[in-house]
């Protein structure tokens, strides 16, 4: 008779510890991914300035209403720091051969995604939460801030988006520059399509895009009226949740089909 | 006890264009019908305790097989069991108790040496101290703890190779599965890797070896299965591979004296004579009856020998007759 450790027995044992199992082991891709691809001067710098640049771009010589100016320099730099790094670790670590070695491992491809979209979450909640501390400091007397519905915001906002940035890195290519393209043809229509710096309902196409969601609860914490009535606020989270579980189970989908074509040949 | 039964391994891919042959070319016996028959239904075990070799050339399917066997592609027919368990049905139960060196994989060149082992012991949920302590202890054994702290993409091409046995090893796996594992390495890194293999095997891990290293597989392998175009067309010891090549017994010599071909012909002993230079390169029956001959001859004729060369079979020269008699067929 063999001899197997501990995790091993535990992996016989239920669906929910290993459950439990695989979400832990998520936490430590998250460690690595912060460690070797976030925690990078060029990121970090690139993090930083890029919502000050915004948040002075949009303030300086602009008539823009404080609300929308808050809301939608919080939600495009959430939308695009969440997504800035996902599409491109997939194929960099197969291009490197990390990513065979990683799947050999006892960790699904899905441990490995949402270790991806965990990083991707604290990377975009951080830097977007920088024109936020602006609009407080400069812009903050003629605001009442619901501090609550804006982090709750945040938070589901920045997982949407992180699930989105991982279907964008589904393509089974070996050159991250493969990704960086198509994620300029996909994300910045979305951004287009969302009333960002303006009222919602000036947009036609706005109830398409997950940014409107996330701009309408950031709006109401700003002490503005949910644009979609009485029960703006649960529209905005169940519809930011159910495109968010969407996006989540589209982009399990695709890689668990692409996976093998990046090992083949 | 078999620690891993191959049983009807198939995969298929699906041809760039379909309906035409692949890049492996029209001739090639594994394009059919625009698939590419990478492995086309092998079947074999391997014990425990064993070194199994996994040999064959480019293309033949040496890759796609350890890949199926180490869940990475899902098989188009067949299926693998390690220690009774369906490898794709049992992934993570199966992956915990086994260690990979892949062809194509590498560190984490941003990470140091010692955090690429923690980071791995941490996937396989080992606890803090011991992957810790097992980590300074794998660094320490292959030659790379001066170095630990120095991020991995400072490493030698053999440094990241040790570093990579070492991230196999942490897991204190069962079964090893090394794709390549002294592939263009240093002499140094090849014989560190080749000692330590041998010695956690003799502590009990099956090793699963593919390698195009001759002298690697003869020198590891308890057991050898050769695989070209997608099938298995050999599988035995090495002795008895090599077996095969008995013609390739062959005593290089030269004497003080130049000495005319017809009269080496003449000892029984021999079968064929090359002259080679000053001296003679001949093909034997029995290398021990014909040193002896060749002795008795320059006694006889009171010639100085210069230098005397014995040539047992390699498992080279077995291999390529194997290969070579499986394309005629």
């Amino acid at each position: 008779m063999i001899e197997i450790n501990s995790d091993f027995l535990i992996s016989k044992k239920s669906k929910f510890s290993n459950f439990k199992i695989q979400l832990r082991r998520s936490f430590t891709i998250t460690k690595k991914d912060l460690k070797i691809y976030y925690n990078k001067p060029p990121v970090l710098i690139q993090g930083i300035f890029f919502p000050i640049i915004l948040f002075f771009a949009f303030t300086v010589g602009r008539n823009i209403e404080p609300v929308y100016l808050i809301s939608g320099i919080m939600t495009m730099v959430l939308f695009l720091t969440s997504t800035s790094l996902g599409p491109i670790i997939f194929p960099w670590e197969t291009m490197r051969g990390t990513l065979e070695r990683l799947i050999t491992c006892p960790i699904s491809i899905k441990t490995i995604m949402i270790g991806s979209i965990w990083s991707s979450f604290i990377y975009g909640v951080l830097f977007s939460s920088i024109p936020l501390i602006f609009g407080i400091l400069f812009l903050s007397s003629s605001l009442t801030i619901n501090y609550f519905l804006i982090i709750i915001a945040m938070i589901i906002a920045s997982l949407v988006f992180s699930s989105f940035s991982l279907i964008i890195s589904a393509p089974p290519t070996r050159n991250p520059g493969n990704t960086m393209i198509l994620q300029i043809f996909i994300k910045f229509p979305l951004l287009f399509i969302s009333p960002l710096f303006m009222p919602i309902h000036s947009i036609p196409t706005a109830v398409i895009s997950p940014l409107t969601y996330c701009l309408d609860v950031i709006n109401v914490g700003l002490g503005e009226v949910s644009a979609f009535g009485p029960f703006g606020l649960l529209i905005d989270v169940l519809g930011l949740l159910a495109i968010g579980f969407g996006f989540l189970f589209l982009a399990f989908a695709i890689h668990q089909k692409t996976l093998e074509k990046r090992f083949q040949g | 006890m078999n620690a891993i039964i191959v049983n009807n391994l198939a995969k298929h891919f699906e041809s760039p264009k379909k309906g035409k042959p692949g890049r492996m070319g029209t001739n090639n016996p594994q394009v059919k019908m625009g698939l590419i028959r990478a492995v086309d239904g092998i079947s074999f075990e391997v014990k425990k305790g064993e070194i199994f070799g996994f040999l064959g050339p480019n293309g033949a399917g040496k890759t796609t097989t350890i890949r199926m066997m180490t869940g990475v592609l899902r098989p188009t027919k067949g299926n693998v069991s390690i220690f009774g368990k369906d490898v794709w049905k049992n992934q993570i139960l199966v992956k915990q108790i086994t260690g990979n060196v892949p062809e194509e994989a590498n560190v984490y060149f941003d990470l140091s040496g010692f955090q690429n082992l923690t980071f791995i012991g941490e996937i396989y949920g080992i606890p803090k101290k011991i992957r810790i302590e097992r980590a300074e202890n794998l660094l320490k054994k292959f030659e790379l703890y001066e170095k630990r702290n120095l991020k991995s993409m400072k490493y030698s091409k053999g440094m990241k190779q040790r570093l990579l046995l070492c991230m196999a090893l942490m897991s204190d796996p069962e079964i090893l599965f090394l794709d390549e594992p002294t592939s263009g390495l240093d002499v140094q890194s090849a014989r560190i890797i080749k000692q330590l293999v041998r010695e956690y095997n003799e502590k009990g891990v099956t090793v699963f070896l593919t390698t195009h290293d001759m002298e690697v597989a003869n020198e590891l392998c308890h057991r050898i299965a050769i695989i070209n175009h997608g099938k298995i067309i050999s599988l035995d010891t090495p002795e008895n591979l090599k077996k095969l090549t008995q013609e390739y017994k062959a005593i290089d010599f030269y004497f003080d004296h130049s000495v005319d071909v017809t009269k080496i012909e003449e000892l029984s002993s021999v079968r064929e004579v090359q002259k080679v230079r000053e001296g003679f390169h001949v093909i034997v029956e029995d290398i021990h009856e014909s040193v002896c001959e060749i002795v008795d001859f320059i006694k006889e004729n009171h010639f100085i020998i210069k230098q005397l060369n014995t040539h047992q079979p390699k498992l080279e020269d077995a291999f390529l007759k194997i290969i070579e008699r499986g394309d005629r067929n």
